[in-house]
């Protein structure tokens, strides 16, 4: 009797056995599928996220994006969707290499600051000295300039460090030419 | 000479492919062919009811899919073939769909060309042949009598059992 069951009981185990395996394939495909792009059908390569909450490989929807440029809608849900309002998602593991090198570029994160506590921090003279004047005439409007104490200016535009030098230099070039017409103004 | 020349042949015709399509267009093909392999996976590991498509022969962006009519519409039971062809730029345009079995329905051409708006300018890169199989098959049972290619069938609809008569026929008709 008892060596006559062995082999039932034993099959059953394997067959639970593979039973069990089979289940845990199919959620690990499911899940794998969670992260699969919805235009290649495969895991998203250079993965970007919609506002609406779709995954992409930045090369696809880029190039579904290309296709209707006027009409520019989410594939899975048509809702609005465009190059600035998807979201790089960056993994622990991926490519190291800068992803602005590969074509298409992938739109960059967009990193914002911890907002100061202190309303009014801005009129402190720690942060450096701000003066600006113009002269509200048209043609002379292109000479007001900014006036920059001790403020190593670091503006949202001109980020690169060669624009800055230029525009350093720019700006002291509209102080002098201004003083000088100031100065042309209260002799003649 | 014959054996100089051919090489040289050779290697100008894949330069001339080389500028005519260019490497991007290659890797777009890659990716056709790539997805499509899975959505023939998917498609045989689905099981949908009453439909069915693979590709046709060697050539894999051509397809011959099968739609059987659904039930509870005057196309029940009945089976239609249709032929798939996947552009390179396939899944951000959309493949061309046809009647391959003539079809007597009001958005359906004699020629076979089905009127229906994601195969044209609601298309979406998510749509895939299951999708647009499913999708033709319930127009089958629901066609949009606003905008039809074939008036006679557009008008008999109303009446289900003289549709149902002459659809018949003609299906009849395409089988003897």
């Amino acid at each position: 009797m008892a060596v006559d069951e062995e082999p039932d009981t034993t099959a059953k185990n394997s067959a639970g056995g593979e039973n069990t395996e089979n289940k845990r394939n199919e959620s690990r495909g499911e899940e794998e599928r969670a992260f699969e792009c919805n235009i290649c059908l495969d895991t998203a390569k250079d993965a970007v996220i919609s506002m609406c909450g779709h995954l992409f490989c930045w090369p696809c929807l880029h190039q579904w994006l290309e296709t209707r440029p006027n009409r520019q809608s989410c594939p899975v849900c048509k809702a609005a969707i465009s190059r600035d309002k998807v979201i790089p998602l960056y993994g622990r593991g991926g490519s190291k290499e800068d992803p602005r090198e590969k074509l298409p570029p992938r739109p960059q994160g967009q990193r914002t600051e911890p907002e100061n506590t202190g309303a009014f921090s801005n009129f402190g003279f720690d942060g450096g000295f701000q003066m600006s004047f113009g002269i509200g005439a048209f043609p002379f409007g292109l000479f007001a300039s900014t006036f920059n104490f001790g403020d190593p200016v670091i503006r949202a535009h001109g980020t690169n460090p060669a624009n800055l030098e230029d525009e350093r230099f720019l700006s002291q070039l509209f102080l002098w030419v201004a003083i000088l017409f100031i100065f042309w103004l209260l002799v003649a | 000479m014959a054996q100089n020349i051919d090489p040289v042949n050779g290697s100008n015709n894949s330069t001339a492919m080389k500028d005519g399509d260019g490497p991007a267009s290659a890797t777009k093909h890659q990716s056709t062919s790539k997805r499509l392999q899975q959505e023939l996976l998917t498609l045989m590991m689905s099981g949908d009811k009453g439909i069915s498509a693979f590709p046709n022969g060697d050539e894999f962006f051509s397809w011959i899919g099968t739609i059987i009519g659904p039930k509870g519409t005057v196309y029940d039971g009945l089976i239609y073939k249709l032929s798939l062809t996947f552009p390179n730029g396939y899944p951000f345009t959309a493949p061309t769909v046809k009647f391959v079995t003539p079809c007597f329905h009001p958005n359906v051409d004699t020629y076979g060309n089905i009127c229906l708006d994601i195969l044209k300018d609601k298309w979406s890169a998510l749509y895939d042949v299951r999708t647009i199989l499913l999708s033709i098959q319930s127009l089958l049972g629901d066609p949009n009598n606003d905008s039809p290619l074939n008036g006679q069938a557009a008008q008999l609809w109303s009446d289900q059992v003289a549709y149902k008569k002459l659809l018949l026929e003609k299906f009849q008709d395409i089988k003897s």
